[in-house]
């Protein structure tokens, strides 16, 4: 065996050795560079290959952005700042579902941020609405916290918002529905006009409060 | 209409917060989708696979055309099966082979085939390779051996073989104008762990002569990110070492540590001291893993 003996420590933790003589380096390298601009291609590419420095990049380049877009929705900060957490764990668990063939990075999080603020005001209403039922039912129960009332307030207000703005006839179903518990059948009763049209009055209240919503988090941007 | 909501700055501990989160649900450095695990007599198996499927299209013509070192295509075979007979020599225990030269101990296998038909050569190295992986499925993995120079686990051993039969399958490739192949991720994923993991010692072996931190992102399958510090161990009482981050695809990759590609070659993406990047991709090619 000739020339000096190296080691270095593979992953399962046995010594390997390389002797001999390795061929000499090519002289003529040269490096390319980051440049100013961040290519969405390779930042997907950097984050499917674990780069965490990656994951940094993004955030200080988007995240304002991204939270811009929850509290749009929200009105909450702290609410708003949990959305940016789910964002981004989102974007590295599962890098892969960002196709930058298909659109920025920069859209793919604000719609990812949009749907999950979305999603908590929906599921904010059902349980207030739940509450609300709740407490007509069984009188005498404890009264939520002041704590959990402000957060139901501030998480819902947009939406109490939106709803405020839908024409008397929507609103009506809207509040029967959602905060009445009624179903669309009783709700219809309950207004005087035939189930069918008390459904299709629900679904221009919902598609209207989803275009208000959009269109809140498009200003925003 | 609403009033638009101007937001609020974020607040300093949020970045912090998001990034321990993030790094929680996937640790920095896996890649995603991860390749599936496989040992490494697979790996060797697989690439055994492919170089013969290359072997398989070849006409006539193509046996006879320059490849490697002076070695026309079927020189470059004899070469392998000649490489095959020494590591079988090195699992018997044969000491003769341990530091034997890589391309002198093979030369007489890679000769013998001037004149044959090539159908013979590539009988003669598919038994080779069929005699190997049988050896080594017997075999552990752990076992240290020693054979050209190099003294490493078996299992490491393959896979630098798997390495060593996809560089020449891609020589043979390009002498014969076929496209060149690439390893599924698996493979690669193992080739690209042995490149890194060996990355230290052609660094030393390259006299890179200063401390440096490394962050190394292999994009696309079978590639990953690593932390490396390469070069003399850094003073305690010095600053911190400089720190160098390359991007670049894993085959690209794959091809500098065959030296078969050079730097500036590549699309490489880099942060920091450019010169220190330079000799840090010189101790790549320098891995020379063909």
């Amino acid at each position: 065996m000739t020339g000096s003996r190296l080691s270095v420590l593979p992953r399962g933790g046995d010594a390997a050795y390389l002797d001999g003589p390795l061929p000499l380096a090519e002289r003529n390298v040269s490096v390319g560079g980051v440049g100013g601009s961040v290519n969405d291609v390779l930042l997907a590419a950097r984050l499917a290959a674990g780069d965490d420095r990656a994951l940094g990049e993004v955030f200080d380049r988007l995240a304002p952005t991204v939270y811009s877009a929850a509290l749009r929705v929200l009105g909450d900060e702290a609410t708003a700042q949990d959305v940016v957490q789910d964002v981004f764990v989102e974007l590295w668990s599962r890098p892969s579902r960002y196709d930058p063939s298909a659109g920025t990075l920069h859209a793919y999080l604000v719609v990812l941020a949009r749907h999950r603020a979305v999603d908590l005001v929906r599921s904010e209403l059902r349980r207030v609405a739940r509450q609300e039922r709740s407490y007509r039912l069984i009188p005498g129960q404890p009264a939520p916290s002041t704590c959990e009332e402000v957060m139901a307030s501030q998480v819902a207000a947009a939406v109490r918002t939106a709803i405020r703005q839908l024409p008397d006839s929507q609103r009506v179903i809207i509040e029967l529905a959602y905060f009445r518990g009624l179903s669309c059948r009783e709700a219809a009763q309950a207004v005087g006009i035939p189930e069918g049209t008390a459904k299709s009055r629900l679904r221009l209240a919902l598609a209207k409060l989803e275009a208000v919503l959009d269109r809140e988090l498009l200003e925003s941007l | 209409m609403t009033a638009k909501i101007r937001a609020p700055a974020l607040p300093l501990d949020l970045r912090d917060r998001v990034l321990a989160a993030s790094m929680r649900a996937r640790a920095a450095g896996r890649p995603d989708p991860a390749a599936p695990e496989i040992p490494p007599t697979e790996a060797f198996s697989r690439a055994a696979g492919a170089f013969d499927g290359t072997l398989s299209v070849l006409r006539g013509a193509d046996w006879a055309k320059p490849a490697l070192r002076g070695l026309d295509v079927q020189g470059l075979v004899g070469h392998l099966a000649g490489v095959e007979e020494d590591v079988q020599r090195c699992l018997a225990g044969d000491p003769a082979v341990a530091a034997a030269d890589h391309v002198e101990s093979t030369q007489d296998a890679a000769e013998r085939q001037a004149g044959r038909p090539p159908e013979e050569t590539r009988a003669e190295w598919r038994r080779a390779a069929d005699r190997t992986i049988a050896l080594v499925r017997a075999a552990d993995d752990r076992a240290e051996v020693a054979v050209h120079g190099m003294r490493l686990p078996l299992g490491l051993l393959l896979v630098v073989r798997a390495f060593e039969l996809w560089v020449h399958e891609n020589d043979i490739r390009a002498a014969t104008g076929l496209p060149g192949s690439t390893p599924d991720a698996s493979t690669l994923s193992l080739m690209t762990g042995v490149a890194v993991q060996f990355l230290p010692v052609a660094a030393a072996r390259a006299s890179l002569a200063e401390p440096t931190s490394v962050h190394l992102v292999l994009t696309g399958p079978g590639g990953g990110t690593w932390d490396i510090s390469l070069g003399p161990a850094p003073d305690p009482a010095a600053a911190a070492p400089a720190d160098v981050a390359i991007v670049t695809d894993v085959l690209g990759f794959c091809r500098l540590a065959a030296n078969r590609a050079t730097p500036s070659s590549l699309d490489l993406h880099v942060t920091g001291d450019p010169d220190r990047a330079a000799a840090v991709l010189a101790a790549a090619t320098a891995l020379a893993l063909d």
